[in-house]
């Protein structure tokens, strides 16, 4: 690794500041997880690294019902599976922060810095997107609000603008009736990363959809939302016939991922049976298992 | 009251250290003017180098030295028989990861810095990355004159081959292929070497065998090696890779030599699973010829195993596996072909295991396989045919000491074999268990290694009566110096904390082989045992004059030499240790005692007993397959070994649980990927070993066989609990849904494809 100047701004507008100045030379850090290893490996260089952590801004868990629930970018994973006001709206975000990746990356790897990664093998982003999140983003033109969709634009790439941070995480409020699921599936018991994972969040009474969000993420560049699935969803109720014709339609719909970690159509097999397990688990139907530990929320 | 900790769980000696952050590994090293190496290394398999520009990498300030193939001594070395390696590549790279040329500079940084200035051009040459393409008549050949790139060859044939056969009820035949395994340990290969104000060359350095390195080092820098001094630095584990396959030694050597400072070179990840020596891939046929009630009465073993580019120790591997296996039965008519062959990838050796771990997998499965046609369970196979107590095997093998069929019972019972077996699962359901065993053997200690299989041990007594203790057998973790500090503290009746043994030290320390071949606690443990009653006979006769009676009066108890019938008179022992100086014109107590295993050579017909002792182990697991996912997921394990005599339980518990998550890594979860003989996944996030929350609560237990030739009755305990657990839980696989995987490891794509592929109304044939 290369020596590199530490530095350290108190405030988004500092740190923003710094960004644009330095362009590509400098990074920021948030938990530092993703980019040391980057750096140790020299397929990043930066002279300068910019710390976040003494922005007091970026931290911090706040939940109303009308704005619904906001995290701070540098929270870690574990706190945020640690927050009494996440395990209590949102579980299914809780429990995932709880599962992700390993202890080591849990305990240090914060929300904002994962999500600004956009590593396609990760969780939080594919569970985000089906709790419908936004983020606040500030840079030197001020802030905007940009939904998590519009953020992730490819492997990873975001929409961030130079010198702009993301600044906290949005969830709207839980409505009445909603539940949802997540499920990361890993290829074996020995990874650390997602080979498949799928976040369902529904409104739903009993075995009836009112509407569904279904999100498949890390067997494709991006977590892409499933419209085609969702409107199958739509005002019906969840037979394992319908069940496994939306997996069929996942699986067709994506264009998988395929490298070293798994093949395409290995990839591909797994959102049809993983999608399949997740409908079953959320809309209560006999006979089914979760891929890999599962949630409600 | 005896204050012995043998047979008693007590932590290592050496833990305190390690989790203080006080041990010093090699890595650690740090002395004024020290230089900071790195290695440019070849990203072809195969090319001819047709120049070396170093001088931009030269004119980088702080940079001391690059080194070529050009300053490389033109004498080959090698991991083994086969010289035919240079500790920088000189002409021609062989594989992809093969040592071009070496930076020393003032830091790490400019080092690795000055590597990207060095300009090489290459001539690509055609590369052989399989073994078929290898042994193609019309290959080229990986090294001048190795025709059809065969590098060793063995062949034997005891009884009637055809006989057996014809005698054979069932006779079944199948292929099955292992895959190389890194080796994984925490500690990635380092050394630090410099030339001292002599001019001798020291290196202190990751090892398993200060001995083998220093005799390495000398030949390959072309030293006499008593100018060359090697020293163990605290090893963060070897499991076969640390023994004198590395390169790492050599280059830090040459460093040193060229520029007169010290030198420190330490892989990273990616340069070590570059330059190690991974785990020796074996394609293995296998013929066994069975009566209907399961006894084996005929073997016929043919193997292809691929060493990579250079040999390295893999002959001696191969070797291993072309016979080990026929001596944990009782058989008469054995026949092996195994063919070792060079390719462009990166070379392979020893790795825990030497080679058991392959035909444990072939062995194991088909023996399960022959069960069920048979319809009989495999543990009665094994146990009707185990070799037993004071039996000679079929290639001369005698075994002193077996606890094999305690260990098939122990484990199966534990697991609830025949409850398990009975229950056959619903070939509906979407999630199948299933249980499956293996067993097998490994030596403890190997004549084959130089016809000596020794060990000598110095014990030195102080003045305060504590022991200070020399053995070069190295501790890479396994235990050594407990195990050496827990038979002269029990000898001596003295206090574990008042014996230190030193760290393995070419210039001050006995002669050794090394740890490998799970000879340490056998052979050391030996030799501790007879150097410590050395130096308590010295104490003896002292003590005599002392107290004015007959040495056979006296008794050594608590750290005292005391009257049997009056114990009341007494000395300690570090009155009498410095009264030994007094007394002796100063000299001390100080001993030496060699012990050497009392083993045969093989013949030229490889017939001969090679280890004092052979160690047996059994596993049984319980595996739960998602034929949605094809994900196999280790429900339960229990493994039984039979280690003779467990002198630290603690130790051999570990040695089997690290060994049931090496072996349940190598079946379920970890793979080399190469691509043009380019390794594609050399790190920890993309070559997956298990963690803890990857593998079940373990189980494990002991069998004690109380070896004769073992110290207090102990043999190995090191090695022999990786071989069955790839097997079992193959066998388990099959036992859940009906297919059987021959080629490791058992991936959920293969199993979904197995299962595919699988006979609709047949599910379960074998």
């Amino acid at each position: 690794m290369h020596e590199f100047e530490w530095l350290e701004p108190t405030s988004v507008a500092d740190a923003g500041h710094l960004l644009a100045e330095l362009g590509d030379d400098a990074r920021a850090w948030a938990g530092g997880t993703a980019l040391i290893l980057a750096m140790r490996q020299r397929m990043l260089a930066p002279t300068h690294v910019v710390s976040l952590a003494g922005i007091a801004a970026l931290r911090g868990i706040g939940f109303d019902t009308q704005q619904g629930l906001r995290v701070g970018a540098l929270t870690r994973h574990s706190e945020l599976a640690a927050s009494a006001l996440v395990r209590r709206h949102y579980p299914m975000l809780a429990d995932l922060a709880s599962r992700m990746a390993n202890p080591q990356v849990r305990n240090q790897g914060t929300l904002g810095g994962n999500i600004c990664y956009a590593d396609p093998a990760t969780d939080p982003p594919t569970c985000l997107m089906a709790l419908s999140a936004s983020l606040l983003l500030e840079g030197p033109h001020g802030q905007r609000v940009l939904a998590i969709e519009d953020f992730l634009v490819d492997y990873y790439t975001t929409a961030l603008q130079p010198g702009e941070l993301v600044v906290e995480i949005r969830v709207p409020p839980p409505v009445g009736g909603s539940d949802g699921r997540y499920e990361r599936f890993l290829r074996t018991a020995a990874e650390h990363r997602p080979l498949v994972n799928v976040a369902l969040h529904a409104r739903r009474e009993g075995g009836f959809c009112h509407t569904a969000r279904l999100v498949v993420g890390a067997s494709v560049a991006v977590p892409a939302r499933q419209h085609g699935a969702e409107q199958m969803l739509a005002g019906q109720t969840v037979t394992p016939e319908l069940a496994a014709a939306v997996a069929d339609r996942v699986a067709g719909d994506i264009t998988p991922l395929s490298d070293l970690r798994g093949d395409g159509e290995y990839r591909r097999a797994m959102v049809r049976v993983v999608t399949r397990r997740t409908l079953h688990t959320l809309f209560g139907l006999p006979g089914e298992i979760s891929a890999e530990g599962s949630t409600r929320a | 009251m005896s204050q012995s900790t043998i047979g008693t769980a007590v932590p290592q000696v050496n833990a305190r250290s390690k989790v203080l952050g006080r041990a010093q590994y090699a890595g650690d090293i740090q002395i004024a003017g020290m230089l900071h190496a790195k290695i440019l290394r070849s990203p072809y398999p195969h090319a001819r180098i047709v120049r070396i520009d170093t001088t931009a990498a030269r004119a980088l300030p702080g940079v001391k030295a690059v080194l070529t193939g050009a300053d490389a001594p033109d004498k080959p070395w090698g991991g083994g028989p086969h010289k035919e390696r240079y500790i920088l590549a000189k002409d021609t790279v062989r594989f992809c990861g093969e040592e071009v040329a070496a930076v020393a500079a003032t830091t790490e940084d400019i080092a690795r810095d000055a590597l990207d200035l060095i300009r090489v051009e290459y001539e690509e040459l055609p590369a052989i990355l399989s073994t078929d393409e290898a042994l193609d008549e019309a290959a080229p050949t990986v090294h001048p004159g190795r025709k059809n790139n065969i590098g060793h060859e063995i062949r034997f044939e005891r009884g009637d081959l055809a006989a057996g056969f014809a005698g054979a009820d069932l006779v079944l035949e199948e292929t099955y292929e292992t895959h190389s395994q890194y080796p994984g340990y925490l500690e990635p290969m380092a050394s630090v070497a410099r030339i001292d104000a002599d001019g001798r060359l020291v290196v202190w350095t990751s090892t398993q065998s200060v001995f083998l390195s220093r005799g390495r080092i000398a030949a390959a820098l072309v030293r006499p090696v008593s100018s060359v001094r090697v020293v163990q630095a605290t090893t963060g584990g070897g499991f076969g890779g640390k023994i004198v396959e590395d390169d790492n030694q050599l280059v830090a050597g040459l460093l040193a030599v060229f520029t007169a400072r010290p030198v420190r070179l330490v892989n990273n990840r990616l340069e070590d699973f570059q330059a190690c020596c991974m785990s020796l891939p074996e394609r293995i046929t296998l013929k066994l010829g069975m009566t209907r009630d399961g006894l084996i009465v005929a073997k016929d073993v043919r193997i292809v195993a691929e060493c990579g580019a250079y040999a390295g120790l893999c002959g001696e591997v191969m070797h291993v596996s072309a016979m080990r296996s026929d001596n944990m039965h009782r058989l008469s008519n054995v026949r092996s072909h195994a063919t070792m062959v060079y390719t462009n990838n990166p070379p392979r050796g020893a790795f825990r295991g030497f080679g058991g771990t392959q035909m444990m997998f072939a062995l194991n499965s088909h023996i399960d396989s022959m069960a069920r046609m048979l319809k009989l369970d495999p543990v009665d196979i094994h146990t009707r045919n185990a070799i037993g107590v004071g039996e000679t095997s079929v290639h001369g093998w005698i075994i002193g000491s077996t606890g094999l069929v305690e260990c098939i019972k122990q484990a199966t019972e534990a697991l609830g074999w025949h409850v398990k077996r009975a229950q056959k699962p619903a070939t509906t359901a979407t999630r199948r268990r299933g249980v499956g065993m293996a067993a097998a053997m490994h030596v403890s200690g190997n004549r084959t290694i130089g016809n000596w299989d020794g060990s000598t041990v110095m014990v030195k007594l102080n003045e305060d009566g504590r022991a200070i203790v020399h053995s070069s057998e190295c501790d890479m973790g396994q235990g050594a110096m407990t195990v050496l500090a827990q038979v002269v503290a029990h000898e001596l009746d003295i206090p574990l904390a008042h014996v230190h043994v030193a760290a393995p030290d070419t210039d001050i320390s006995p002669f050794c082989i090394g740890t490998l071949a799970s000879r340490v606690t056998i052979a050391a443990g030996n030799a501790a045992i007879l150097a410590t009653r050395k130096a308590r006979d010295k104490l003896l006769v002292l003590a005599a004059t002392e107290l004015q009676v007959p040495q056979d009066a006296l008794e050594l108890v608590a750290g005292s030499v005391r009257v049997r019938d009056a114990p009341s008179r007494q000395r300690p022992i570090g009155d009498l240790a410095r009264l030994h100086i007094w007394r002796h014109g100063g000299e001390g107590i100080q001993v030496s005692a060699t012990w050497d295993a009392r083993t045969t050579m093989p013949d030229t017909t490889l017939y001969g007993n090679v280890a004092p002792a052979y160690s047996f182990a059994a596993q049984a697991v319980e595996v739960e397959v998602d034929t949605e996912t094809g994900r196999v997921t280790v429900i339960d394990s229990y493994v039984a070994d039979d280690c003779g005599k467990a002198l630290n339980p603690t130790a051999v518990h570990g040695q089997t649980n690290g060994a049931t998550v090496q072996a349940i890594g190598w079946a379920l979860y970890e793979q080399l990927h190469f691509e043009g003989g380019r390794l594609q996944n050399g790190n920890f996030a993309d070559y997956t070993m298990p963690t803890a929350d990857a593998v079940p609560m373990l189980r494990a237990g002991l069998v004690e066989s109380n070896e004769p030739n073992g110290p207090y009755g102990a043999k190995g305990a090191s090695e022999t609990a990786i071989l069955p657990g790839a097997p079992a839980i193959a066998n388990a696989v099959f036992d859940a849904i009906g297919v059987r995987i021959r080629t490791l490891p058992i991936t959920p794509e293969k199993v979904l494809a197995a299962l595919r592929a699988q006979a609709p109304g047949d599910p379960r044939h074998a």
